[in-house]
């Protein structure tokens, strides 16, 4: 009987003890596993046998690259009218089952069309027809508006289009010059907009601008949790890319950003640009730059042109001044190269 | 005869086991593989940080995935912004086991954080840290340290206590039932307060899924039926054996205040390694004041044997000591998991001792349990603990 009551006091004290070292002690670590290491953001160097978790996102393992996107303008299948009109036609696709690796390793469902977010850079010519092929192959209602200056029935507000395989064709002059945002205009809007509907529509003055490296920037947030604040900002969606990614240009070289601020939730993202100011055309309209700065802020689907040139060679980081939003992600770097094409060699120092 | 005596057994054992061969059908058919009966929604995952430790330049986090779905840890921020992080071994859980997040952060002693995990599909969770202080490191000084605390708030008190014994011996039956009363009352109190504590502990850092109440009342059940039956065991055994009746009874009561203690230890030794100095200095005022009452319920029973100052000591030392290990675990080994089935093993203890007090008062109180002096006993014993109680 004693050894009984025995073996239950035991049984006791071997759960209290195996429960103890179960849950008081991590997983033991293998020792056989290789080293790296990683450069955190303050330079500090750590060392782990496990994963790393930063993101440092690879175009290899997703669809979406935005290095592929700062630079892609899509001009349209062009064909002329009989008055000489330029008409330039464009297919889009809206969905919303898409899942797209947003950051590495997590995974969102976002609505797109042409299945990015953002969608594809229309660009045209101040004038032209402007012919986009609008289908909706999502389950929910989805529309195009453009900011711009079109007719009424064109506006993509009141006609909404139904879901698998509805179609609406948008045709306007394309005007006035400028960078322009899209997006859907489907309630619950915020919903519709933060998931990823939205592009950038360029016209072009007839006299075009002078020759530059151009590209497009669109701000933009995600909220993965529903709670109506972003949990990741970037330009070009992808946080921190353009920080492991930085974006090659030259010395001496005129750089143009389309800058479009597509985030929801934030009364104000901006731009501020290291080493260096830029002249800033706000929305594009004007051929005279408001501004020489080093710092923009912009409201929602606030957008504009800055136009800069770096003429000493290295890294240069561009981000929100708002800091939190470059530590969620919407902050990059310029690596700039010695333009080997530059005509005179500068000197600087005595 | 012999052989139909046999095959009537197996009939007995077959007719025992078909009904459970088709319980196993039965479930396997509900939950097993392939089994899409009970596909109730969508299943969510949940990861819980079980344990933060603030060491050199780093935030180290241990995370447990306690949903019903693997999940992949993808992402740390601190107070809501991303840090880049390693996670060992990797970054796949499978129900319930752990990895190590480590952030590197510039912390600040003292200063709030808010711990963020986001997984694969975005889902964040967050731990708030109250105030970042320096991770124990296990070091011989500090080991010593929580035995000489132990020794304070365990120890000493009890054997205080203790010296009520010869005051104790010197009284009236019904002087004795009360104070017998009275130490069934502050063991009540205790226990009451083990359970708030656990279930405290169990809300704020366990995952839904253990749950929390249930994982509370399943251990205090358990500890309860496991020292009730060995207890009894040893009170029957007590008058044939060396244990006379009353020494019996009070090794009961002092195991079940040990386990108390040992609870006491853990919050003492959780709050220093927490940091909060003023908290932990508060806790071991406060528990070495009311464990001075936890002599005098060991010495109530013992007043009716012999003295016998070893054995006394012996109790104090079970009943006490239990702290200091309490202080280890607590301070150098804490998990929130652990100290939930401490502190219910504990309340399971404590019900297990009052149940036997009152046994004991029963039989030598003329099978009474309803006089004034027990009535009042009992009220007075919670009402101490209570005031007692104010203070820590
Ligand atoms: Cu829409």
């Amino acid at each position: 009987m004693k050894s009984r009551s025995g073996i239950m006091l035991i049984f006791l004290v071997a759960i209290a003890t195996v429960s103890v070292f179960y849950t008081a002690l991590p997983e033991g670590i293998n020792a056989q596993q290789e080293e790296k290491t990683f450069v955190t953001h303050t330079g500090a160097v750590v060392t782990t046998t496990g994963e790393v978790l930063d993101p440092l996102y690879t175009s290899a393992t997703v669809e979406f690259d935005p290095m592929e996107y700062l630079r892609d303008f899509n001009y349209g299948r062009v064909s002329q009218l009989s008055d000489g009109t330029t008409v330039r036609e464009f297919t889009i696709i809206a969905n919303d089952d898409e899942i797209m690796e947003v950051s590495p390793g997590i995974f969102f469902n976002v609505w797109t069309f042409n299945g990015t977010v953002p969608g594809p850079t229309i660009r045209a010519t101040e004038g032209d027809i402007v012919r986009v092929k609008f289908i909706n192959n999502g389950e929910k209602e989805h529309t195009m508006h453009f900011h711009g200056i079109h007719p009424a029935g064109m506006d993509g507000v009141f006609e909404p289009v139904g879901g698998n395989g509805g179609q609406f064709v948008y045709e306007f002059e394309a005007g006035p010059v400028g960078v322009h945002p899209y997006h859907c205009h489907v309630m619950p809007l915020e919903e519709h907009i933060v998931r990823g509907l939205y592009g950038v529509f360029i016209v072009d003055p007839k006299e075009e601008r002078p020759p530059a490296d151009e590209m497009v920037m669109v701000l933009n947030g995600l909220d993965m949790d529903f709670d109506g604040e972003n949990n990741f900002y970037a330009a070009n969606t992808i946080p921190f890319y353009y920080q492991h990614h930085p974006i090659q240009i030259n010395t001496d070289e005129l750089i143009r950003v389309y800058v479009v601020n597509m985030v929801e939730f934030d009364p104000i993202n901006n731009l501020h640009l290291h080493g260096n100011l830029y002249n800033y055309y706000p929305t594009g309209t004007d051929i005279v730059p408001s501004a020489y700065t080093d710092m923009i802020t912009l409201s929602q689907t606030e957008r504009g042109i800055m136009e800069f040139e770096y003429e000493y060679p290295g890294k240069y980081l561009f981000h929100a001044h708002k800091v939190e939003f470059s530590e969620k992600g919407w902050v990059g770097i310029f690596l700039v190269n010695e333009n080997e094409n530059a005509v005179e060699s500068k000197e600087y120092g005595t | 005869m012999e052989l139909s005596n046999k095959s009537s057994k197996g009939k007995m054992i077959a007719s025992g086991i078909i009904p459970f061969v088709f319980l196993v059908i039965m479930m396997a058919y509900i939950f097993g593989p392939g089994a899409d009966l009970l596909d109730l929604g969508i299943p969510l995952p949940e990861i819980t940080m079980e344990k933060v430790d603030f060491v050199d330049s780093e935030i180290q986090v241990i995370v447990r995935n306690t949903g019903p779905i693997p999940v992949e840890v993808a992402m740390a921020d601190i107070n809501d912004r991303i840090q880049p992080a390693a996670v060992e071994p990797d970054r796949y859980l499978n129900r319930y086991e752990t990895a190590l997040v480590r952030i590197p952060f510039e912390w600040n002693e003292a200063e709030p954080y808010i711990i963020g995990i986001t997984i694969e599909d975005g889902t964040r969770f967050e731990k708030e840290i109250e105030a970042a202080a320096p991770a124990l490191e296990p070091t011989l000084e500090l080991a010593a340290f929580f035995a000489i605390i132990g020794t304070y708030v365990g120890i000493i008190p009890v054997m205080i206590g203790l010296l009520w014994l010869p005051f104790i011996k010197k009284i009236s039956k019904q002087k004795y039932h009360f104070f017998l009363a009275l130490t069934a009352g502050l063991l009540l109190f205790l226990g009451i307060d083990s359970i708030e504590e656990a279930i405290e502990v169990s809300e704020e850092n366990l995952a839904g899924s253990f749950n929390g109440v249930l994982l509370v009342a399943t251990v205090i059940t358990f500890s309860f039926l496991g020292l009730y039956y060995t207890g009894e065991k040893l009170v029957s055994k007590a008058g044939s054996s060396r244990f006379t009746k009353p020494v019996a009874i009070a090794l009961m009561i002092a195991i079940g205040i040990g386990l108390h203690n040992f609870g006491e230890g853990l919050a003492i030794g959780a709050a220093v390694g927490l940091g909060s100095i003023a908290f932990s200095t508060f806790l071991i005022v406060g528990f070495a004041l009311h464990n001075t009452t936890e002599g005098i319920a060991i010495a109530a029973p013992m007043s009716r044997g012999k003295t016998m100052i070893g054995k006394l000591a012996a109790l104090g030392l079970i009943a006490g000591a239990p702290a200091i290990f309490g202080g280890w675990v607590g301070g150098f080994v804490y998990s929130p998991f652990t100290s939930v089935i401490f502190l219910s093993i504990g309340a399971g203890a404590i019900f297990q001792v009052i149940i036997t007090i009152l046994k004991w008062i029963r039989e030598e109180g003329d099978k009474n349990l309803s006089s004034a002096a027990v009535a009042s006993g009992f009220a007075i014993g919670m009402l101490v603990m209570y005031l007692t109680s104010i203070f820590v």
